[in-house]
């Protein structure tokens, strides 16, 4: 290598301000373990680099030799600790052991919060499921209230005549009320004690008009609240209860007959 | 001291080194670092973190690959440079460029406010005007010479040989003041 040539270059002085990549600074570095005359050149170079930034100084403010001796201090517990030789060890241990700490206690949190997440995710959905039922039990009682009000309604309206049916010899404890709106011929069925009946029975209105009977619908005693919308009649003279097969007949089974009752007016 | 003792008691991690090192050279640093990062709260930041990476490095130097000073200014530059990267300062700096346009346009001007030293502008002075533009470029403006090159659109290889050349000057005019 020729030495002036390399010298003339600028290299060192691009060396002594620390503007070298790595790879050009170890090339260096190899140089100058191999001739002194690059170590000359470099020490004179790096004097006179020193001594015009010394000259240029500017002083910084007081306080900061202070806390830079804070912060050594303050930190002085592990500083102290590693040798210079095996420094580096020494804090590649502190690092894998800060990393394991790290880990534990994220695990730890991790399964907490997971644990947390779960229980609340329960909470959650027991909340919702009540939210569900209470909505449903307002809209029941809703339901059942608008049903009185209008059953009220009807049972307190005088262009309604209410009609007593009283048990037959077949079943003398049955009872049953029909309200009937004679100009409107609504017909509204009260019941008031009819025996359940098995699946394949229903119960049939009638209504007795010009002498014959007429049917007014069929209906189930389970499941049934207030009063009983049936079909419209007119001139009806009288109203009867039957049992007939489900889905009725059309004509009364008068053996069956459970309640009876004529129109006073 | 001789800089021998001094870095083997730093080395050895005598706390009293340590100050000797800040007396004598914090300024020198901090000349550095405040002609990189240009404002001074983030210069006395960076000041802070150079010598703490000084002390916590210490066993990183080999004294055969140039002076301890040449070290710490490395150190400096790099700390001060990755600095003027992180973005509040860039922001704080683009507007302090344009406070300061006039008075930085007028290079002698400039380096004589930074460097309140008595006799480094006139040092400088001595250098032909090339020679002159590089050094205060590169040790008084904070410029790298790839920055240099680039934005003077001077060839790479030409600043270091003017570089060269320029220190060569220096060394005998600081020798004669």
């Amino acid at each position: 290598m020729n030495i002036e040539e390399y010298i003339s270059s600028g290299v060192l002085e691009a060396y002594a301000l620390g503007e070298l990549s790595p790879q050009e600074m170890a090339e260096v570095n190899e140089h100058l373990l191999k001739y002194p005359a690059l170590r000359e050149e470099l020490k004179r170079i790096e004097e006179t680099q020193e001594e015009l930034l010394m000259k240029a100084a500017i002083q910084p403010p007081v306080s900061g030799k202070a806390k830079l001796f804070k912060t050594i201090e303050s930190t002085g517990t592990v500083r102290a600790l590693p040798l210079p030789d095996n420094g580096k060890t020494i804090r590649w241990k502190y690092a894998v052991a800060a990393s394991v700490v790290l880990a534990m206690v994220a695990s730890y949190f991790a399964f907490d919060y997971r644990g947390r997440w779960l229980a609340s995710e329960e909470n959650l959905s027991e909340l919702i499921a009540q939210n569900q039922q209470i909505a449903r039990d307002y809209n029941n009682v809703h339901n059942r209230l608008e049903k009185i009000e209008s059953d009220l309604q009807i049972s307190n309206d005088p262009s309604f005549e209410r009609i007593v049916l009283k048990g037959t010899a077949a079943a003398p404890d049955a009872m049953a009320s029909v309200f009937w709106n004679a100009e409107t011929q609504e017909v509204y069925l009260s019941i008031r004690n009819l025996k359940s009946l098995a699946r394949e029975n229903q119960y049939q209105l009638w209504a007795i008009v010009d002498g014959k009977p007429v049917d007014a619908g069929v209906f189930d005693v389970s499941g049934t609240n207030g009063l009983l919308a049936m079909k419209t009649i007119r001139g009806a003279s009288a109203f009867a209860v039957t049992i007939e097969p489900r889905g009725g007949r059309t004509s009364p089974t008068l053996e069956t007959m459970q309640v009876i009752g004529e129109v006073v007016g | 001291m001789s800089e021998n003792e001094l870095v083997s008691r730093l080395k050895s991690r005598d706390r009293r080194a340590l100050e000797y090192l800040y007396d004598h050279y914090s300024g020198a640093i901090y000349g550095v670092i405040n002609r990189i990062v240009r404002t001074e709260s983030a210069s006395e930041e960076v000041l802070q973190d150079v010598f703490l990476r000084i002390w916590d490095r210490m066993h990183d130097y080999d004294p055969n690959k140039g002076r301890l000073f040449t070290w710490m200014l490395r150190i400096a530059r790099n700390q001060a440079i990755d600095k003027t990267r992180s973005k509040e300062l860039m922001n704080e700096r683009k507007s302090k460029d344009l406070d300061n346009f006039v008075d930085s346009t007028d290079s002698a001007t400039f380096v004589e406010q930074k460097t309140e030293s008595i006799g480094v502008a006139e040092i400088l002075n001595d250098l032909s005007a090339e020679q002159k533009f590089v050094v205060e470029y590169l040790y008084f403006k904070g410029y790298s010479q790839s920055e240099l090159a680039e934005e003077f659109n001077i060839p790479l290889g030409t600043v270091k040989t003017r570089l060269r050349l320029a220190m060569k000057e220096l060394r005998s005019l600081i020798k004669v003041v």
